[in-house]
């Protein structure tokens, strides 16, 4: 990659952030300070490494609606495994993430199976999850507490565990992505997946590997939710998935599969986040926060079009 | 065959709703004992589930007198699904309707057209609205807490451990919420009346992660702020992590509303200051009851006021108000 192309992929992004963190800089009072910026680094590591999930399932063609609710199930898991079985912690984070990867699976595994499209597959899934949560938890927050908050209050330089962990996620994402045969082999299977099967790519294993990740990484999401409330909210996650994908949207990965970029989509999910902060800093109403949202959410992927152009030029 | 399987789904809906040990609703109930259907808002949420449990109990306890269908929507912002389930109650023959409205104006076409049909209605927890009441010319009793008084029974039990002019925020649930307003309210009352200055109110959306996100950019704007006022406890808890990550438990106080089991643990470690019980597990009970007699009777009771209780460290210690089970 020549270092034009790094500066138009990048660069757009990065700017719209510093153009927004500008804008709340000069319209609220305590904006830019460094507790700013830790509450946004801590608050987005579920929204970061569900991101990185979705990149991949949309790279391939696919869509992941479930990622909300599996997210609500893992943190459910989690907390059950550590108030009402009293399981070590290591054991529960092992559960919470099997719970996940369980998911994952059977949604890959019913979408080549029946050869099924994966936004009614997932939808199904969404449904499953979040009843599944409700049983669990007898729809009553579980409190956590001491036990879970711990891997929160692991820091260094005032960022937490979860958000260094995220950040490793969308590193070896984007590594996966555009330095191994995985990575070419998903953008191969979401560019043409008839020509990417006669080529001798084993779409089939390929597509329940990419929702299996996103499964394991929606629950991921959970246990770093789950840490830093210090509770597991059954209403957890409901909405996520939108949310997630317009994070990614936003970073240029293309809903019609065969192009996209991890680190971009970690540039979606710092927008998303710099406009709920700043937007609550300033002490929005909801229905601002919600116009405000939707529009810069559209004005980024037309930026991102324009972008496109500059590189085909 | 589609439509036996359907006729299936439905049965299965319905039976779902209530558990399995319930007379199954489309069985035929003993003659001349009624049939009750409490239709609530969303089960997802533990202020319905404890309603639906109370009322169980009491159902189970009083077989003889009446059989009860229980029935809930999936969100409290899926509207359309309770205004169907009033439309499938009533052809389903029932006598009377108990129902908590997801809404409380676009419920009240559905709630008269159940009264024409003979059905008995009343309107528990969150009221229906007076002015569409009364532009369709009818009455439909209200049996439920007063949210604004709970909210400022709490909100002045934190106004004693404030100074006059300290910085506070409120954290509102769904804008559109009749309760979520009530207690909006209810804050704004104690909070201006003890001459405090409310400096920001923000929606949580009823939510702990939105509420986490919300409290925390408000201690970083209002960094000398003293209380966050949030209008349910799940949104109470999302405030007490943001204050746990700006090192600020203690220094800024936090209240919330519903009395749910986790916030009673916050309570017990001091970093929440009280809440309100609302005592969900009576609420459909109330409502049952003044169903009951108003098959009997015919004739429309006035609203009924069921009790808002403050909990906080202290009544915890005295052991009362325990957790509903």
């Amino acid at each position: 990659m020549n270092s034009r192309r790094l500066l138009t992929d990048y660069m757009a992004l990065a700017l719209v952030i510093v153009g927004l963190v500008l804008v709340f800089g000069v319209s609220t009072q305590n904006f830019l300070q460094f507790g700013t910026f830790r509450n946004i680094a801590n608050q987005i590591p579920d929204a970061m490494v569900v991101a990185v999930g979705m990149t991949f399932v949309l790279i391939i063609g696919g869509i992941d609606l479930s990622v909300g609710s599996v997210l609500g199930l893992g943190s459910a898991m989690l907390g059950l495994c550590l108030v009402r079985f009293e399981f070590p912690l290591p054991v529960a984070i092992a559960a919470c993430l099997a719970t996940g990867l369980a998911c994952g699976l059977l949604n890959g595994f019913l979408v080549v199976r029946w050869r099924l499209p994966s936004f009614i597959v997932t939808l199904g899934m969404l449904e499953v999850a979040s009843g599944a949560t409700y049983i669990l938890t007898q729809s009553r927050t579980v409190y956590v507490g001491e036990p879970i908050e711990r891997v929160s209050e692991v820091a260094a330089f005032g960022l937490s565990l979860p958000f260094m962990l995220a950040i490793a996620v969308v590193v070896a994402g984007q590594f996966a992505l555009s330095g191994t045969v995985f990575g070419r082999h998903a953008l191969a299977l979401g560019a043409n997946a008839e020509s990417a099967r006669l080529s001798g790519i084993r779409t089939r294993g390929l597509t329940v590997a990419v929702f299996a990740l996103s499964g394991v990484l929606a629950s991921l999401a959970g246990m770093m939710q789950c840490s830093r409330l210090g509770a597991s909210d059954p209403n957890a996650g409901i909405g996520f998935e939108l949310q997630a994908i317009a994070a990614v949207v936003i970073g240029g990965t293309s809903l019609m599969g065969g192009r996209g970029s991890v680190v971009n989509s970690f540039f979606g999910v710092i927008i998303i986040a710099v406009l709920a902060v700043g937007l609550a800093t300033l002490g929005a109403q909801e229905s601002t926060k919600r116009l405000v949202t939707g529009g810069v959410i559209v004005a980024a992927v037309i930026l991102d079009y324009y972008r496109h152009r500059l590189n085909k030029a | 065959m589609k439509g036996a399987i359907a006729a299936a789904l439905v049965g299965l809906m319905i039976l779902g709703g209530c558990g399995g040990q319930d007379a199954g609703p489309a069985a035929p109930g003993a003659p001349g004992k009624p049939r009750i259907a409490l239709i609530m808002k969303s089960l997802a949420n533990e202020f319905f589930l404890t309603m639906e449990q109370g009322a169980k109990n009491h159902q189970a306890t009083h077989s003889g007198e009446y059989d009860l269908i229980c029935n809930g929507i999936k969100d409290e912002l899926d509207v359309n699904r309770q205004i169907q389930l009033v439309e499938n109650m009533v052809s389903q023959g029932v006598e009377a309707i108990v129902i908590a409205p997801a809404d409380s104006k676009a419920l009240v076409a559905a709630c008269k057209k159940a009264q024409d049909a003979g059905v008995v209605v009343v309107n528990i927890d969150n009221k229906l609205d007076e002015g569409v009441l009364a532009e369709r010319g009818i009455k439909i009793p209200f049996v439920g807490p007063d949210n604004r008084k709970g909210a400022k029974l709490v909100a002045d039990f934190l106004a004693k451990k404030l100074q006059p002019g300290d910085p506070v925020a409120i954290v509102e649930g769904v804008p559109t919420a009749f309760n979520g307003i009530q207690r909006k309210l209810g804050f704004e009352d104690a909070m201006n009346g003890a001459g405090m200055k409310i400096v920001t109110s923000q929606s949580g959306s009823w939510e702990m992660a939105k509420a986490n996100q919300v409290v925390a950019a408000m201690i970083t704007e209002h960094p000398d702020l003293k209380a966050v006022l949030c209008a349910n406890d799940s949104m109470a808890l999302g405030a007490v992590a943001a204050l746990k990550s700006a090192d600020k438990v203690g220094q800024v106080l936090v209240i919330g509303y519903d009395g749910i089991s986790a916030v009673r643990e916050r309570i017990k470690d001091g970093s929440i200051l009280g809440t309100i019980e609302q005592h969900a597990d009576q609420l459909a009970v109330f409502g049952i009851e003044y169903a009951l007699e108003m098959i009997k009777t015919k004739a429309a009771p006035a609203d009924r006021e069921t009790p808002v209780d403050l909990v906080t460290l202290e009544q915890l210690n005295a052991g009362e108000t325990p957790a509903p089970q």
